[in-house]
């Protein structure tokens, strides 16, 4: 790398590149000296690489603003080019929905007009382009309010500006700010207040309705900490302002004016501002603009409280770049993450916004390992305080946990397991023993129970038990120890009978190498005919999975090789069902290998997911709903497997819909080639005759042939892949019309009539004991039932029994019914476009309203218009 | 996404000597690859462990562990087959350098398995690293190979069991030594959940089911062919005379 490259990319950085100078001033001055050298001849490398750190390293965006004002000193030409090349990446970002590079452009261009580089009132146009775009959004006449998730975004970022050139535009330009501040108190005032329920973190128990209004939602809350701001006189202590000791030189230089933008035209007004389409619309928007955090507070205030209320959202915009930018740069991300250039300390802040992207619903930006892989890095880059907040964010989740949403129970979990294996399993499990003494579906139980499983299976079980012997009584929740459980296992003193030696002969057949042809005449010949249909399917099932019982390889090769016998004898779904039992109980005590194995025969087609749907909410299976992962888990598979399959086909569609346009388009000039030769006179025998002599027109012929050839067969195979979708479409409306039928029955057997539960603070605090006996004093118990959180009693050895209060069918129906909204919530774009038949068949009047509360809420869907459809 | 800090182009800097293609077709073989090479494992890390862990970037179509070609029991490494780039991607990124089994693996983005690549291809049947090794490292059979053989010459080694060929079955007590810095007691190996591989029996690799028992305490307890640290294959033997290769040294920083 060149050194005027590694001044650009370190600047503000303590490293080799400045010496020992930690000094901004002196950064810029250095890296200014060489760019003005460097210049002459690179200036081709130097804009884009100047724009690309600009884009990328947003948290040095003053330093770089600073460097390109001194260089206007120098090269007015050069800057007007960046001003140039930076307008031309706005308006793509804003036409191609780029969020990320809207906002930071944004401050960009306000970090140039701190150094004089650009005129602030080119910057207000721009404000007021895109406040204008947004208020017309939110117009319901004019506009399209189901799109407001856009009109927010645009207001956010102007507001993002302000921490960064707030006080230069009050200084510059202060009619024309105030005029801003005052259209975007309008846009306030005509926009809906946006409803986090369906991605908050924790369940809303209180007065549902009463608590969501009153709290702020993203952009008010931002509107609220720029106004203290404002009332600071702009000044933050998390944003750098470098250009201060060169303002006497940069105004010497000339100001660049902006030209105008383009907002994005308008969405198409809908007619009705409820309903389906309103819906639908909305949800769409949401997923383009969606907000990219939602705080989590986990952390007394108290840890935070040298901050101002702007700091908070400049330290979040910082961190979450760097996340964005650095992600598979382990390195850079975590000392970019612990170098942030800030006056004060903020290892809370930063867990709690890891936490808040970890946990971030519906989806966070990266796979939820980036973010474990984020905190193992911060542990490991500032050893002495990051593991201990980490800690403290876990004890904090932990004693909220019966309230967290099921989406982040299951991630925590995952992460919580996966952090330890990195960490050689340490954690203060004594803690933690207490829940032993909680109901089963506890969840503060499950919790640590699920924990557990996941550990044994990153390592082994005497490993964990070995972790665990501060509270060796927890070994009672590790999951058993056993292995397999094969039902014509040859134990001494065991009985055999008939399907023994059946098994025993299946066995000499699978080692003899017998084609999975002879097995299916044999099995067909000689064990079906004596012995009926449940004896073959259960030799053959359990006997062909003890063989692949090793490993997963083995599993897989067993599958390959004998998949066919599992598939004559499992044809339709009552016996897939079957199948997937015999899998169950051959796995009973290693739920691991129970749901690869499912998995794994989906993925051979030996079981569709119906099958695995209806074995999920059998009887057996749903009793587990709110004490074990294990049906969930089965199910998740399931799904994202279907999900996966049209994923990867709607991508092969999209690739051969390029390949059609770029085959016709070969095929189109090849017949012009043709066309042209045909027309073309030639002279044959002093004779003109229409045509290219023969020699030549036979290439030009072929050619046209073979490309028109290439352009059918590319188009065949488009057809038939989005036949296959189509397909797979269908199936896709049928699986999720059974789930939710499935969730609709079994709730409804469950959940108390709705006339008593109309919330589910209602439902929580219902007691188990008490619905028998007496209904009516239930309020009574309330006041110790706070939160139904279970009193951790450290300091009092007295026994913490049945503190957890939530009974057990109620608990049953708060995890299902959280079940139902994480499902809703994860596949939503999934399940919109069936939404008509679903609310036909399931969502109807006669479904419970609890019930169809989470959908909705899982959905983000409005929930005006529940009968209007 | 982030592209200022790495080289895209370069993914490795190591270079596979059995490919047979042209450096740059390496290279575009290790840019579309779905498959990732896993190095630095523990012996005794079975399947399951690693699908646990990297299902956690995506959905894995296969695992192909690394076998000793003589004794065809894993010698600490493996392959993973994803369906989808992404995920390989993210499996290198996000894996790479984590512990699996209490050991740093490493994770790489690899041209493609064929067959014949999961056999260690050290003179001694394991990886060409455990040859070598001077270290006493527990999780890869205690000492490498070469210093193995010296400490046997002279005596200095007790098998306690005495089958030869097999690796120092007295964990506990080194562990101590070498390990010493893990503070978290020592490699327990022997009450390991190996139920589900021990019952079984596969015949095809039955000679070599006495080999390689870690402890004396399993082999006294439970069934007499228990193999506790065993994985044995599902394939057949494949010949693997294949000239010393390794997938070692420098990677990128």
């Amino acid at each position: 790398m060149s050194s005027w490259r590694s001044l650009l990319l370190r600047i503000g950085d303590k490293c080799p590149e400045y010496g020992t100078s930690s000094d901004f001033k002196e950064h810029i001055e250095t890296c200014f000296g060489v760019l003005r050298r460097e210049l002459e001849h690179s200036t081709n490398d130097i804009l884009p690489f100047l724009l690309q750190c600009a884009e990328q390293l947003p948290h040095k965006i003053p330093l770089y603003g600073t460097v390109v004002g001194l260089l206007n000193l120098e090269n007015e030409d050069f800057v007007r080019k960046i001003l140039e090349n930076t307008q031309t990446n706005f308006q793509d970002a804003l036409d191609s929905e780029n969020c990320d590079r809207i906002r930071i452009l944004m401050r960009f261009l306000t970090a140039m007009m701190c150094s004089k580089v650009l005129q602030p009132a080119s910057l207000v146009v721009v404000f007021e382009t895109l406040l204008s775009s947004a208020a017309t959004t939110v117009d319901e006449e004019k506009g399209n309010p189901s799109w407001q998730a856009r009109g927010d975004f645009y207001v956010t970022c102007i507001l993002s500006c302000l921490p960064w050139g707030g006080l230069e535009f009050v200084e510059q330009v202060p009619e024309e700010i105030e005029r801003v501040m005052v259209g975007i108190e309008a846009y306030l005032s005509i926009r809906r207040h946006n409803s986090d329920t369906g991605l908050s973190f924790f369940e809303e128990y209180d007065d549902e309705s009463g608590k969501d209004a009153s709290e702020k939602d993203f952009l008010e809350d931002l509107w609220d900490r720029i106004q203290v701001l404002s009332s600071n006189g702009w000044k933050v202590d998390s944003v750098p302002r470098p250009h201060l000791p060169f303002e006497a030189q940069l105004v010497a230089g000339k100001s660049h004016e902006f030209g105008p933008i383009n907002a994005p035209d308008q969405p198409e007004p809908l007619s009705q501002l409820a309903g389906v389409l309103y819906g639908k619309q909305k949800h769409h928007a949401e997923l383009k603009y969606c907000q990219r955090i939602h705080r989590l507070n986990i952390f007394p205030a108290s840890k935070t409280e040298d901050m101002e209320p702007i700091d908070r959202f400049i330290m979040e915009e910082y961190l979450l770049d760097v996340l964005l930018f650095l992600n598979g740069c382990r390195k850079e991300c975590a000392s970019c993450m612990v170098g942030l250039p800030v006056p004060f300390r903020y290892e809370y802040l930063m867990a709690e916004t890891i936490f808040s992207q970890l946990l971030l619903l519906p989806q966070p930006p990266f796979k939820p390992i980036y973010y474990t892989l984020v905190i193992m890095d911060l542990c490991k880059a500032l050893p002495g305080a990051f593991p201990a907040v980490v800690a403290g964010a876990v004890r904090a989740l932990f004693e909220k946990i019966a309230d967290l949403d099921m989406e982040c129970r299951t991630r925590l979990i995952l992460w919580f397991s996966h952090h330890l294996s990195n960490f050689q399993f340490i954690w203060p499990w004594e803690e933690w023993a207490y829940v032993l003494d909680l109901p089963k579906w506890a969840p503060q139980r499950v919790f640590v129970q699920e924990v557990l499983e996941r550990e044994v299976r990153l390592s082994y079980w005497d490993k964990v038990k070995q972790s665990i012997e501060n509270a060796p009584a927890l070994e009672e929740l590790l999951p058993p120890k056993g292995g397999p459980n094969f039902k014509y296992s040859l134990e001494e003193g065991k009985e055999r009978t008939e399907q023994h030696a059946l098994s025993a002969e299946l066995i000499i057949k699978v080692k003899g190498r017998q084609t999975a042809r002879e097995i299916i005449s044999w099995v067909e010949e000689s064990v079906f005919p004596h012995h009926g249909l449940e004896a073959a399917l259960t030799v053959v099932v359990q006997t062909l999975i003890d063989i692949g019982s090793k490993s997963f390889t083995h599993l897989i090769t067993v599958l390959e090789r004998y998949g066919q016998v599992i598939a004559r004898i499992c044809h339709d779904q009552d016996k897939q069902i079957m199948l997937i039992a015999e899998v169950s109980s051959y796995w009973k005590n290693n739920a691991q290998m129970t749901a690869i194995t499912i998995d794994r025969m989906m993925g051979y087609r030996l079981i569709s997911n119906l099958a695995i749907l209806r074995w999920v909410f059998s009887p057996a299976n749903t009793e587990q709903f709110h004490i074990s992962d294990h049906p969930w888990e089965v199910l998740r598979n399931a799904i994202s497997k279907t999900y996966n399959r049209i994923s990867d086909l709607r991508k092969e569609i999209l690739t051969l819909k390029k390949s059609v346009v770029s085959a016709e388009d070969a095929a189109a000039k090849a017949k012009a080639e043709l066309d042209a030769a045909e027309s073309k006179l030639t002279l044959v025998d002093g004779e003109p005759v229409l045509g290219e002599n023969p020699a030549k027109m036979k290439p030009i012929k072929s050619n046209a042939e073979k490309t028109k050839e290439e352009e059918i067969s590319v188009r065949d195979s488009l057809e038939a892949k989005e036949a296959l979708l189509a397909r797979a479409l269908d199936e896709n409306e049928a699986l999720f019309l059974s789930l939710y039928k499935n969730f609709s029955n079994v709730l409804m057997e469950r959940l108390p009539d709705a006339s008593k539960a109309q919330t589910l603070g209602a439902l929580k605090s219902i007691q188990a004991d008490e619905m028998i006996v007496d209904l009516d004093e239930s309020s009574e118990m309330e006041v110790d039932n706070e939160n139904g959180r279970p009193k951790k009693s450290q300091s009092n050895g007295e026994k913490a029994s049945n503190v957890y209060k939530v009974g057990d069918k109620e608990q049953w129906c708060l995890s299902t019914l959280g079940y139902v909204k994480a499902f809703s919530r994860q596949y939503a774009s999934e399940i919109w476009p069936h939404i008509e038949k679903l609310d036909a068949e399931v969502f109807s009047e006669n479904a419970h309203p609890l019930f169809v509360k989470a959908v909705y809420s899982g959905l983000r869907r409005p929930v005006i218009e529940t009968s209007s459809s | 996404m982030a592209s200022l800090f790495k080289d895209p182009s370069k993914l490795s800097a190591y270079r596979d000597r059995r490919f047979s293609g042209t450096q740059e077709e390496f290279e575009r073989a290790l840019q579309t690859s779905t498959t990732v090479y896993i190095g630095n494992m523990s012996f005794y890390t079975t399947e399951e462990q690693v699908y646990e862990l990297f299902s956690r970037a995506g959905e894995i179509k296969k695992i192909i562990m690394g076998l000793d070609k003589n004794t065809k029991t894993p010698c600490g490494f493996c392959f993973v087959l994803y369906y989808s780039r992404e995920d390989t991607e993210d499996a290198v990124k996000y894996i790479s350098g984590t512990i699996l089994d209490d050991r740093p693996i490493r994770v790489d983005f690899d041209w493609g398995f064929q067959e014949g690549r999961q056999w260690g291809r050290g003179r001694s049947g394991g990886q060409v690293r455990d040859e070598y090794r001077t270290d006493y490292d527990p999780g890869r059979g205690g000492y490498g190979k070469l210093v193995q053989r010296e400490l046997e010459q002279r005596q200095l080694v007790d098998y306690g069991t005495g089958s030869l060929g097999s690796f120092p079955p007295v964990m506990t007590p080194y562990y101590g030594r070498h390990g010493g810095s893990h503070g978290h007691g020592g490699y327990h190996r022997h009450g390991r959940d190996y139920h589900r591989k021990r019952h079984r029996d596969d015949d095809r690799h039955t000679n070599d089911s006495s080999r390689r028992t870690l402890d004396h305490e399993s082999r006294r307890n439970s069934d007499p062919d228990s193999r506790p640290e065993k994985n044995p294959r599902f394939r057949e033997s494949g010949d693997s005379d294949e000239d010393e290769e390794e997938y070692d040294r420098k990677r990128r920083s």
